[in-house]
């Protein structure tokens, strides 16, 4: 007996024992295999210099490097290309120790490139950032503050002057003034490195064959079909037990316009990865593949804005605060878009640097905006145009806030807009009331309060609010050049509650970004930035 | 007949080149700056200042419609603002798609249609007559994206008959269902024009003559009737070929088609307004085309149909 039970627990350790190991060995990550992502429409870009939208980023990301990263919660920079840095005292110099042994592909869309897969070296660097300014990017003023930009923009200097190119290794930025954001701004997906061969050879056509140094290479570009791109075998990027990444052997971006089919092909396994999945299949998700929906705050905000030059928002303090308290964002949040969004106090999203939770927001108090809308003139009530672009969930949230504000004797026309029109109407000041939202280019309050808030960034440059506060500006501007963190952070905290008790805005949500994977992907992290910027490179398939 | 087709193609000229500038005067005076929208939802004043004279779009208004018409008259559609691509290599690698898909769908809805047409009016007011006029009305009724997401759910996700969407040339599977919800109301619309036909000319003094010779019954129907009834059926057959061509926009958008119709709405959302221009001339030519091939095709229909 003594014998048969001393067996049975030898039997069961080895059991064990063998369980664990194979556990273990799951764990191991596995090389191979294609990892299909979906995308909504093509990409229009694939040269970083010229891409501005998420459809792509989300390329440009699996081809490129930045000097810097931000990490998956957006908190800190972390390296890419550049292994470390350092900023003078006075904020006004930053050096960059570049990565050793860092190659651009060797091939693009199935053939050889003109650099053949050489190092990357300062002077790539250098050229790169010229680059922006030589094919007009839209994003190179996001650097403006580096010195001789405008003269090298004017073509009055031959070469931009506050890069410098110490040595192979070694990248100095001279700015004209201490700009406290300027690392995180260097993280944004056009700040990337190309090589001068390829990019010179190919022009406007670069779009077409673009090179990097990222973990994937493009193979194939079908238009408005897919774009198919095999693993970079230089990647320079090593796992934390100092095997090659990436793990997959390729990625293709799958083009699926419409959402009920892009998610009917997730199901049947045809897609591995669907990026926000669409809202009338959310609860369906929820219920059946919690497991495999990934959902997080996302760096945004979602608002209306009033049009603080005009009438009958302009000065009128009481009226514009009446509309915040008439809103009950938990409900609309809650009830049209199944509480896919948090409910905003103001401007900054959680997560980002300087969010302050005890920020004082308006709370739903009908009661109060019928009082404050009598005192600001209008006892009798109000009625405004509201402009949306067109999006189902625009609309949705639009009529429901119709159906809140009436209650308290406001009544909305809605106008849906295309969105081009839309943002030309905006930035015009041509509306008195309009949807708007905003996600992080980087993660810094400065890209939320001076950009959407400054009175220098009035229309196109993202003020479209019109508002303009000289207390506000000023303690923005201090903010920029402020090199101690938390002192900046408390400048911005104190800016953002003005802004709130001002009510430019009506307040209304902070966004959350979401994504499906299939149960045999593993790694799948993401980022706080937007589904569109998850890292592919870690990503493995288990058998 | 030569000299026709030439006239016919003479004409075209004017009528594209008053498309073309209806088309220009249009997407000058809508609002939505193509530049603006290449920004993205922020951009400095000068970016933008300097992407609109890289784009021509600082010149007057005039400067860049001589401009656009010199550019034409070289066969030179011009770049995408978009994406850089050429506007006439983006429309030939998605007629390619849209032209197989429209080609099949009509191939499909000639056959089933004048079949059914022809039945039905040989067998007027039988059960098969009911079931496929009542076919027909639901055919003309029913979306497209409704037909497209039901043959869907049921072939591709629920039996798993079809592997899925996408353009997949070669693979007879990935045009089927693609190639059904494009046919089925061009399919309706010919059955019951040609049903409506058939029965007018049948009550015609000719074929109570045919009749009257002792001709079977099928010689009646193939040989004498048909042929009369055709005539209308070929122009609505004309002018549905130019329809599909011209881009089946939500076939392709169900069923990831890389099509013309799609490129078009892609287009027009981002004011790329040299892609605009070009698939706009691309689908008054097709237009063109099919109605002057309609026009010949009467010819060897109705002898009496002369070209003068």
């Amino acid at each position: 007996m003594r014998k048969r039970l001393a067996l049975l627990l030898v039997a069961a350790i080895c059991l064990s024992v063998a369980f664990l190991v194979s556990g273990a060995v799951a764990q191991e990550p596995k090389y191979g295999g294609v990892l299909r992502w979906r995308e909504v429409s093509d990409p229009p870009k694939l040269d970083p210099a010229m891409s501005t939208d998420t459809s792509s980023s989300r390329n440009v990301y699996l081809m490129f490097d930045m000097l810097v990263d931000n990490d998956p919660d957006g908190k800190r920079i972390v390296p890419r290309l550049a292994e470390s840095w350092e900023a003078s005292p006075d904020g006004k110099t930053w050096t960059f120790h570049l990565r050793k042994g860092v190659k651009f592909h060797r091939e693009s869309m199935g053939k050889p490139t003109l650099n053949g897969g050489r190092e990357v070296k300062a002077q790539d660097w250098k050229y790169s950032f010229e680059r922006l300014v030589k094919v007009n990017s839209p994003r190179a003023y996001f650097i403006d503050m580096v010195k001789g930009y405008k003269d090298f923009v004017d073509g009055k200097a031959k070469e931009w002057t506050g890069i410098k190119v110490i040595d192979d290794y070694t990248l100095q930025f001279d700015l004209d003034y201490p700009f406290s954001p300027f690392l995180s701004v260097l993280a944004y997906n056009t700040f990337v490195v190309v090589p001068k061969e390829d990019a010179e050879k190919w022009g406007k056509e670069f779009n077409f064959h673009p090179v990097g140094t990222g973990a994937f290479i493009l193979q194939r570009w079908d238009h408005d079909q897919r774009l198919v791109y095999k693993k970079n075998p230089d990647y320079w990027k090593k796992d934390s037990a100092g095997r090659q990444l990436p793990y997959l052997d390729g990625v293709e971006v799958v083009i699926i316009p419409d959402n009920t089919i892009a998610y009917e092909e997730f199901k049947k396994g045809n897609i591995d990865v669907l990026p926000a999945p669409p809202d009338e299949y959310y609860e369906e998700i929820k219920a059946k593949y919690p497991h495999l929906l990934q959902e997080r705050p996302e760096l945004g905000t979602y608002y209306y804005g009033f049009n603080n030059a005009k009438p009958p928002f302009k000065d009128n303090l009481k009226l514009r605060q009446a509309f915040n308290y008439a809103v009950d964002r938990q409900a609309i949040n809650e009830l049209v878009i199944h509480g896919r969004y948090f409910p905003a106090k103001g401007i900054l999203p959680p997560g980002m640097p300087g969010y302050n939770p005890n920020l004082k927001g308006y709370e739903y108090d009908p009661k109060k905006a019928k009082q404050l809308l009598a005192e600001a003139g209008y006892p009798k009530g109000i009625t405004v145009d509201l402009n949306v672009n067109n999006d189902p969930r625009h609309t949705l949230i639009s009529e429901a806030i119709q159906a809140q504000l009436k209650q308290v004797g406001i009544n909305i026309n809605i106008k849906v807009l295309d969105w081009g029109v839309h943002l030309d109407l905006c930035e015009r000041g041509e509306t008195q009331m309009f949807r708007m939202g905003w996600v992080a280019d980087y993660a810094d309050p400065d890209n939320f309060l001076y950009v959407l808030l400054h009175s220098s960034n009035h229309g196109s440059k993202g003020n479209y609010s019109f508002y303009s506060n000289p207390k506000v500006d000023e303690l923005l501007a201090q903010a920029r050049v402020e090199t101690n963190w938390d002192k900046r952070m408390k400048l911005y905290q104190e800016a953002e509650q003005i802004i709130v008790n001002d009510a430019p805005w009506l307040f209304l949500f902070h966004y959350t970004t979401s994504l499906l994977a299939q149960e045999r992907l593993k790694n799948v992290h993401l980022p706080a930035f937007g589904d569109y910027s998850t890292p592919l490179d870690v990503v493995w398939i288990a058998k | 007949m030569f000299s026709y087709v030439v006239r016919k193609l003479l004409y075209a000229v004017p009528v594209i080149w008053g498309v073309v500038t209806i088309v220009f005067i249009l997407m000058a005076i809508v609002p939505g700056d193509p530049a603006r929208l290449m920004m993205g939802q922020r951009g400095d004043p000068e970016t933008l200042a300097r992407i609109r004279a890289d784009l021509g779009l600082d010149l007057p208004i005039h400067k860049q419609y001589v401009r656009f018409l010199k550019d034409l008259a070289r066969g030179d559609l011009g770049v995408s603002y978009r994406n850089n691509e050429k506007v006439v290599d983006a429309l030939m690698t998605r007629f390619g798609a849209t032209l197989k898909l429209a080609f099949w769908a009509m191939i499909l809805a000639s056959i089933l249609g004048i079949l059914a047409g022809i039945i039905s009016a040989v067998k007027q007011y039988s059960i098969f007559d009911y079931s496929a006029m009542f076919i027909a009305i639901s055919g003309i009724s029913a979306p497209v994206f409704w037909v497209g997401l039901l043959l869907l759910l049921i072939f591709a996700y629920t039996l798993h008959l079809i592997p899925g969407v996408g353009y997949v040339p070669g693979d007879w599977r990935y045009f089927i269902l693609p190639v059904i919800t494009l046919g089925v109301r061009p399919a309706a619309l010919i059955a019951r024009l040609t049903r409506s036909c058939m029965l007018e000319v049948m009550t015609q003094d000719y074929i109570r003559t045919a009749r009257a010779k002792g001709l079977h019954e099928r010689a009646v129907v193939m040989r004498h009737a048909l042929k009369n009834a055709l005539i209308p059926v070929v122009t609505i057959v004309g002018t549905e070929v130019a329809d599909l061509l011209s881009g089946a926009v939500l076939t392709e958008t169900i069923f990831a088609w890389p099509g013309v119709g799609r490129l078009a709405v892609e287009a027009l959302v981002a004011r790329d307004f040299p892609m605009i221009r070009g698939t706009v001339i691309f689908m008054a030519v097709i237009f063109l085309v099919a109605n002057l091939i309609v026009d010949i095709s009467y010819g060897f229909i109705d002898p009496r149909i002369r070209y003068d």
